[in-house]
């Protein structure tokens, strides 16, 4: 667990109260920490994972370099060391982000990108299907004068009256005289 | 009896000094954080939809994530309507629950620290476990999802 009683002015040698009694690297270790413990949240949440890879090498670089102060004072260096510890594994799980979102979009596009055009095809049959056997109507008014036109385009309809029109209409002989 | 200005002084240099511990800096720093999170969530309109945040995941690979709808869900939860909150993200109220309980944690923690300095390692050994249980709990879902596909 980390010390954190390194700021008492007894172990610093400062007097109580300066300003300046924080031990060497301290200062940027609690900075890399509470950069660290933020994007450790952010990398796990898919939205913005990704994303969270920037302040995660934010949060390794003052780690490292509170670390580096605190060696060469030789002060505690529990802050930076667990702010460390804690960035690389928001990278880490930042970085796995890059997989995870990889991995579905292959998913995608060789499972469900299938699935998702069948049912768009489904959809535009039954559409397709709904508008064979509907009725449309047209109503036009203008200045007092109404024209309404009514009609179906029933697909059984269209067949009884080319069925009409085929009877109705002399079967001629097309045949060349002499010709077989 | 009236207390000296010296002792005064001690006790102002004192509770200067306890301030400006690392414990209560961090915890400071994170009870903004979270506060900047719920006023993001109270500024932003669920019912208009103008977050600035988008979705990177849906983005790069077009499918929507489970954390997609968190903040119009934040948004939702922090106005009352906790029906609706579920239906944009099923898992806003869990990581809501984690973000209020962190807020509550900083608070207390931090005033139990300035009240009694001796138990600062305890509290800082039972602050680290009791966020880490809440945390796995509340992002079990989202890493569940990371080691699914890894």
């Amino acid at each position: 667990m980390e010390d954190f009683s390194t700021n008492n002015p007894q172990n610093t040698g400062l007097p109580s109260g300066s300003e300046n009694n924080r031990p060497a690297g301290q200062t940027l270790g609690i900075a890399a920490l509470i950069t660290a413990i933020v994007t450790f949240v952010l990398a796990v949440i898919p939205c913005i994972g990704i994303i969270a890879m920037v302040p995660a090498v934010i949060a390794v670089v003052l780690a490292a370099i509170g670390m580096s102060q605190a060696s060469r004072t030789g002060a505690s260096r529990s802050l930076p060391v667990a702010a460390l510890i804690i960035g690389i594994v928001a990278f880490m799980i930042s970085f796995s982000q890059i997989f995870v979102a990889g991995r579905i979009g292959d998913k995608f596009e060789r499972e469900w990108k299938g699935d998702i055009e069948k049912a768009v095809e489904d959809v535009q049959q039954n559409v397709l299907k709904d508008l064979e056997d509907a009725n449309v109507n047209i109503r036009i008014e203008s200045g007092g004068e109404t024209v309404e036109i009514s009609t179906d385009v029933k697909k059984s309809n269209r067949h009884d009256e080319l069925e009409e029109l085929e009877k109705e209409t002399p079967v001629t002989d097309d045949t060349i005289p002499g010709v077989k | 009896m009236t207390p000296s200005p010296e002792s005064n002084n001690a006790v102002l240099l004192s509770w200067r000094n306890r301030i400006r511990e690392p414990y209560i800096v961090i915890n400071a720093a994170l009870a903004l954080i979270i506060l900047m999170v719920f006023g993001y969530s109270l500024i932003f309109s669920p019912d208009r939809n103008e977050y600035p945040v988008v979705c990177v995941h849906e983005k790069l690979t077009g499918v929507p994530c489970p954390s997609c709808g968190l903040s119009h869900s934040f948004s939702l939860i922090l106005r009352g309507r906790i029906a609706e909150a579920y239906d944009w993200n099923i898992y806003g109220m869990r990581i809501f629950i984690f973000f209020a309980s962190q807020l509550f944690m900083r608070i207390v923690f931090s005033s139990v620290s300035l009240k009694h300095p001796y138990l600062e390692k305890p509290l800082v050994l039972y602050d680290g476990t009791a966020s880490f249980i809440l945390f796995m709990v509340c992002f079990m879902p989202f890493l569940k999802g990371i080691l699914k596909y890894l």
